[in-house]
């Protein structure tokens, strides 16, 4: 039997999908668990990087590299930690998710702005425009395509990670795969990790969706043409 | 803290030590390896890329956790499915960089190289991969030191590494065994980095002076950045 | 008004971009800074918009102290055209160019209306607004720049190398343009270029620089021309400056011989009689070809001259409004070594041979000399205060 026949014989199986601990109760913890921490990083990490891409400079490029060796936190090892010494509590699965979303926001904002054509910063600096108009008119919108990539980026990321919530007994996707890895049944964890695929790649198709919305007219066309 | 328990364990350390170090180094290795000849190909073959980033967009998205998962039934609870899903990883991550990094060879470099009589392999190896090593390396580094990261979860399907740490110190209640987890997961990670930046300096010494600015646009022209 | 006084830039590791500048640009007239790469042009350039701030120095925009004022609403006020234009790449044309009205407020439809305006006057189809830059070809995009820095009709007008990327044709139309516009708006523009010939084509006056941001000369360009204040200068203005400099000297009281004009039903007769070796040929009053008459001597007294093989005009000058620089081209270029002088409808008035020009020319060496002497007693300082006067009126009928 393949991954998928154990995944798709899960998931077919009326009975998960009712009662405590059923697939729609879970799914719906799971994407609380991805929702919050993901706001939280891009509240902290496009503004951080937005204004670091700004003022530019040699300080930028050593917060972009440690930024970067960021990424090398186990968030396994931060979510045992954090429920050793805390609990239950929130601060438990939000803090490590949090960490974890945040470097591919940081560092997509702060390259969004950094590759801003130098002469339309120029100009928009030169025709008296206060910093912070030269950041929300220009520097942004023409950031936008990479903040997105960035957030992107980070949603997959949460969306996986959210899973190992389940390993010091929290609720989400995960319980499945946790559950059924401890008690040697293939199908829930087969299924748990089907279903978590199947998340992510719609948070790739919302994204794509929200591309379409929100980058300016002119990047988007000149995207296509080049 | 108990500080003694580190030298009483120093064996079981240093093994679970080597076997992350294996599982997050080799597959960014083996990533690299394939990246190179289909970054490549689609750097030259501009029609080639499109499809190639589409492919490696939603496999990006696939969790690396759901990706063990899903290799299970094929290769067991070994190093080799742990290799192969995070090897997956690093394609996704060092792919776009080999075909940004090939694509901002200026061209008016590639021109030159061709009117000296260069052939297109020679100038692929002695010209445009050279130039096009530090944003290759970018690369590389986000795929080893989140490869480091990531192959910690391998222990929730019983591959050995330094995640073991992690669990069996919760298990036991026992914050020493989590910390040294940290530790070294982080340090490990930070010292490949160093590593890889000094491998970039020691391959571009033309590179030394110069800001990274010119590497900034190149991402500009990628969709995935990690 | 602009006043730089004693501005000095250093950076930081030591290198000295300008070097106790004392510059005065005057109000309403175009000066431009040229010099070569590294010489301080472009920095003293955008220290008048405090992109840049001066080291030591202090510079005053119509007696005020640029320093007092915030640096944004400075800018509003001074237009600032860039040689990459910069403009943003995710505004459409129009709300480019209403970006500084909409900053100080304007509603934003009474700016787009604006926008609609000024892209008429610098000679754009108004059907453009709604494109992004992107779809601009060099040419437009540059001229949008200029639309957008005068959108809130600055006073100032600062332009950065504003045409070196565009090709050559595309740079003359654009030089022609400033000047019409500068006609009609009389702003204070300040623009650099590394390009001696733009500075003299478009300057009121020319203030050139040496490396490493010092000052050689400042002078309305046909003093440049005619009395560079030393090697340096006469370098850098150029080997020919001496016929350079019949560009600013006029055709209109030009002695011209109309004997040697025939129209195309003359007969090869008529034109033996005329006496002249070269037959300037016409049809309907214009210029059509040059005839030898020493070819002519074998044909039939009554051959119409249109019907005569005839060598090309090559071009012709406009009396009163070419200078006598197109003139001399024109006569070199021409077989018979005479120049074609026509009226501003094409009708041609006579011709010029080469000792006429020589008249005019040395009369306009009078007139240099005249200039030389008086540069020597009083040598161009940052306060060469004329303005670019044609000699028209000074240039009788040439002796």
């Amino acid at each position: 039997m393949s991954f998928f026949n154990w995944a798709w014989d899960w998931v077919t199986t009326d009975a998960n999908w009712h009662g405590s601990g059923s697939i729609p109760q879970q799914l719906l913890a799971h994407l609380g668990y991805s929702i919050l921490p993901l706001l939280i990083a891009a509240l902290i990490g496009v503004p951080a990087g937005v204004a670091i891409g700004h003022r530019g400079g040699k300080r930028a490029v050593v917060v972009i590299n440690v930024a970067n060796a960021w990424r090398a936190i186990p968030t396994l090892g931060l979510l045992i930690l954090l429920a050793v010494f805390l609990g239950f509590s929130a601060l438990t699965w939000l803090v490590p998710l949090v960490v974890l979303a945040i470097p591919p926001i940081l560092v997509n904002s702060y390259e969004g702005v950094v590759a801003v054509d130098p002469s339309v910063k120029d100009a928009a600096a030169g025709m008296g425009m206060t910093p912070w108009q030269q950041v929300t008119r220009v520097e942004i919108p023409n950031a936008i395509p990479l903040i997105l990539v960035g957030l992107r980026t980070s949603a997959i990321f949460v969306v996986a990670t959210a899973t190992i919530a389940a390993y010091i007994g929290l609720g989400g996707l995960g319980r499945f795969i946790i559950d059924g890895l401890a008690s040697d049944q293939y199908g829930p964890v087969a299924g748990g990790a089907l279903l978590v695929v199947l998340l992510a790649v719609l948070v790739l198709a919302l994204f794509a969706g929200l591309s379409r919305l929100v980058v300016p007219a002119g990047l988007r066309k000149q995207a296509k043409t080049e | 803290m108990m500080w003694s328990w580190i030298p009483e364990n120093a064996s079981l350390i240093w093994q679970l030590t080597r076997e992350n170090l294996y599982l997050g180094v080799v597959p960014a290795l083996i990533g690299l390896a394939i990246a190179l000849p289909l970054g490549i190909i689609a750097a030259r073959w501009r029609w080639f890329y499109p499809p190639v980033l589409a492919a490696v967009n939603i496999l990006y998205a696939i969790p690396s956790l759901a990706l063990f998962i899903a290799l299970i039934p094929a290769f067991g609870l070994t190093d080799t499915t742990v290799v192969i899903a995070l090897t997956v990883f690093s394609l996704c991550v060092i792919l776009p960089n080999v075909v940004a990094g090939l694509r901002g060879v200026p061209a008016a470099v590639t021109q030159a190289a061709t009117a000296m009589g260069y052939g297109p392999l020679r100038r692929l190896m002695t010209v445009e991969l050279p130039l096009a090593v530090p944003v290759i390396i970018a690369g590389l580094r986000v795929g080893v030191v989140s490869g480091i990261s990531l192959a910690s979860l391998g222990q929730l399907i019983g591959v050995s590494s330094l995640g073991y740490l992690f669990i069996d110190g919760l298990q036991r209640s026992f914050p020493t065994e989590i910390y040294v987890g940290l530790f070294l997961v982080i340090v490990l990670a930070l010292v490949c980095d160093l590593i890889l930046v000094a491998i970039r300096r020691a391959l571009t010494p033309w590179a030394a002076a110069q800001p990274e600015r010119r590497q900034r646009r190149l991402r500009q022209l990628t969709e995935v950045t990690p | 008004m602009i006043t730089f006084e004693a501005v000095t830039k250093r950076y930081p590791d030591g290198t000295v971009a300008v070097d106790e500048l004392d510059l005065e640009v005057p109000a309403g007239k175009t000066m431009v800074l040229v010099g070569p790469s590294g010489c301080g042009k472009t920095t003293s350039l955008r220290m008048i918009n405090r992109l840049v701030e001066p080291t030591e120095g202090t510079i005053l925009l119509d007696g005020t102290d640029i320093k007092a004022r915030n640096p944004a609403l400075l800018r509003r006020g001074i237009g600032y055209v860039i040689q990459q234009t910069g403009l943003f790449p995710h505004r459409t044309v129009e709300d480019n160019i209403a970006t500084v009205p909409v900053l100080t407020g304007w509603p934003r439809k009474k700016a787009r209306g604006r926008a609609r305006e000024l892209l008429a006057l610098v000679g754009l189809d108004p059907a453009l607004a709604r494109r992004y830059p992107y779809q601009l070809s060099g040419g437009q995009q540059q001229r949008v720049g200029v639309a957008r820095a005068l959108a809130a009709d600055p006073p100032v007008l600062l332009m950065d190398e504003p045409f070196s990327a565009v090709d050559p044709l595309v740079r003359a139309s654009l030089q022609d343009q400033l000047l019409s516009l500068q006609a009609e708006l009389q702003k204070t523009i300040v623009l650099v270029t590394h390009d001696i010939e733009e500075a003299i084509k478009v300057g009121d006056l020319v203030a050139l620089f040496r490396p490493h941001g010092k000052l050689a000369q400042v002078a309305p360009p046909e003093r440049l021309l005619a009395a560079p204040a030393d090697d340096y200068v006469a370098g850098f203005v150029g080997f020919d400056r001496g016929i350079r400099r019949l560009s600013f000297v006029s055709t209109a009281g030009l002695d011209l011989d109309s004997g040697a004009v025939l129209p195309a039903e003359a007969t090869v007769t008529q034109a033996l009689d005329a006496g002249r070796p070269w037959i300037c040929v016409t049809e309907a009053g214009h210029p059509r070809g040059w005839v030898d008459t020493a070819a002519l001597a074998t044909l039939p007294g009554g051959t119409p001259l249109g019907q005569v093989a005839a060598e090309p005009i090559g071009h012709p000058f406009t009396v009163g409004r070419d200078s006598l620089r197109a003139a001399l081209d024109a006569a070199v270029l021409s077989p018979a070594g005479q120049a074609v002088a026509v009226d501003e409808a094409g009708g041609v008035l006579g011709v010029a041979a080469f000792d006429q020009l020589r008249s005019a020319i040395q009369h306009g060496a009078i007139q240099h000399g005249a200039i030389q002497r008086e540069a020597a007693q009083a040598p161009d300082g940052p306060r060469g205060q004329e303005t670019r006067e044609v000699q028209h009126a000074q240039e009788g009928p040439v002796p």
